[in-house]
């Protein structure tokens, strides 16, 4: 599934690191997901639109 | 789910940049005393053949105890990795279970028509299946872990 998050991250200036321990999930994970091999749980993304302050569904598109 | 301090893989997985000698003892402690009660079992029961079979056997099941707390510490720190992990850690103990019944029915059946081999692989019993387990989980999560990179 195609999503903003790396591109939101980098408008933060936040390395993936960084990302990872704010979600409490391990950097492997948002590479993961920015590189669009893996889809988070419904949890995450919603904790990840919180973070981001966005929508969940601009943020995770088809 | 997340947690706020989910459990890593490499955090119980030496030479990963990442190790906890802590972490790792903490998860492993079972598995030790397991083997130290099967050590100290094995000399007990040299020393005293004459003992039931009934006494035998229930003495000789002891390591079984601290194996099953093993197991449930082994499913506590699956139960707290990361999502992606624990995916991954699903998978690659899927691909070993799995892994390992096919190979049990090749083997066994290749042993039944008398192939070298396979008669000598049977004759590991159930330490080849540990064995068996443990190698083919580390490429079920070597395949896993290359999947997500």
């Amino acid at each position: 599934m195609k999503n903003q998050v790396r591109e939101l991250r980098t408008l933060k200036e936040w390395s993936q690191q960084e990302l990872a321990e704010r979600l409490a999930v391990s950097r492997q994970t948002i590479n993961a997901i920015e590189t669009e091999k893996y889809d988070p749980s419904l949890p995450l993304a919603f904790k990840i639109a919180r973070l981001f302050k966005q929508p969940i569904e601009k943020i995770f598109g088809a | 789910m997340t947690t706020d301090n989910p459990n890593l893989i490499e955090s119980v997985t030496p030479c990963s940049g990442q190790y906890s000698l802590k972490k790792d003892l903490v998860l492993n402690a079972w598995l030790l005393v397991a083997v130290i009660i099967y050590v100290v079992i094995l000399f007990v029961l040299k020393r005293f053949p004459t003992w039931t079979p009934l006494l035998r056997g229930s003495i000789a099941l002891l390591p079984l105890i601290p194996g099953l707390l093993y197991v449930r510490s082994w499913l506590k720190f699956v139960r707290g990795l990361d999502e992606l992990q624990r995916r991954i850690q699903t998978e690659a103990f899927l691909f070993a279970a799995l892994g390992t019944l096919v190979l049990g029915i090749i083997v066994d059946t290749l042993s039944e028509q008398g192939v070298k081999i396979a008669i000598a692989l049977h004759g590991l019993g159930f330490g080849g299946v540990v064995m068996g387990v443990f190698a083919l989980w580390l490429v079920g999560g070597a395949i896993a872990q290359g999947r997500y990179k």
